[in-house]
């Protein structure tokens, strides 16, 4: 395994919110995180099974690289062991998981880039610029030219908006936990939210908009 | 209401968190606005795009065993509480 196992960062985000639950919920919440205290391997297993994909897919819409990617998951799985026995449940368990995995991947983007600003939000509002229609979602099958269209949109965006759009539009967390996860206001995730979305459908725009002239549906 | 507000209130008409007032307002400017009728479409097919491809994302097979396997030796070897 490539990954630098690095707990150091997450101390200071266990458990520093409110009862917020995420949708995602792993039923009996409590009694898992008891099941997991005493290292009930069964417990571990329905963690891994519920939270690892969203993780990974976290990282990778975050990091762009499988391995990073991988790399997230397991320190944050690994943060979870460590902490387990201080765990109290003033956050939910997938409210932590996202937090600490967002962590791991903000760390990660400084290491690219020290400078890196996430909390900017002067980037102005934007009016959408491009009107041509879109093909009909059955038009939109997943091709590879889709896929690596979708990926260049999506990289375009400053972390900030990304982490926003990836949890509450592809991963389906609430504003609040969306807001708990990332440490700033429900109105802050929304704002990021509104900007994220018209800015990835204008830069998708040219793309479909042209897709919908060819096939003229 | 103007295509300004329209687009101001868009993701909020998404997630469907404007009053009824509001709501209406809304409906009534997309069912004579092409180009914000337009722009409501691609926002919501851009979601569903995005939300469609990654639900084909996660580890791989391998990957998924490999790490699950790691971290239930780390699980194992922790001491059972305070004794
Ligand atoms: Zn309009």
């Amino acid at each position: 395994m490539p990954c630098k196992i690095s707990l150091r960062y997450v101390t200071s985000v266990v458990e520093n919110t409110s009862n917020e639950q995420v949708g995602i919920a792993v039923t009996d919440e409590q009694a898992l995180i008891t099941a997991l205290k005493q290292r009930d391997p069964t417990a571990l297993a329905a963690v891994f099974e519920t939270y690892a994909d969203r993780i990974y897919r976290l990282g990778m819409n975050l990091l762009h690289d499988e391995q990073h990617a991988d790399c997230v998951v397991q320190d944050t799985f690994l943060a979870l062991i460590e902490h387990i026995d201080q765990f109290e449940g003033r956050s939910s368990l997938g409210t932590w998981l996202y937090r600490v995995g967002y962590n791991h991947c903000l760390n990660q983007l400084r290491k690219v880039k020290p400078s890196l600003e996430l909390d900017s939000l002067d980037e102005p509002d934007m009016m959408p610029v491009n009107f041509n229609p879109w093909p009909a979602p059955e038009e939109m099958v997943f091709t590879s030219e889709i896929t690596s269209e979708l990926e260049r949109a999506i990289a375009t965006l400053s972390p900030a908006l990304r982490a926003v759009f990836v949890m509450r539009d592809i991963e389906e967390l609430s504003t609040n936990e969306t807001a708990s996860v990332l440490g700033i206001s429900e109105s802050a995730v929304k704002v990021r939210l509104h900007r994220a979305r018209l800015l990835l459908r204008e830069q998708l725009a040219p793309y479909f908009g042209e897709q919908f002239e060819q096939t003229g549906v | 209401m103007e295509c300004q507000d329209l687009i101001k209130y868009l993701s909020d008409y998404i997630d469907n968190r404007l009053d009824e007032a509001l709501t209406r307002a809304a409906q009534e400017h997309l069912a004579t606005c092409a180009n914000c009728h337009v722009v409501l479409d691609s926002t919501q097919k851009t979601i569903l795009l995005y939300r469609q491809r990654d639900q084909q994302n996660g580890l791989t097979t391998r990957h998924y065993q490999s790490l699950y396997d790691q971290l239930a030796q780390a699980f194992a070897k922790k001491p059972e509480g305070d004794l």
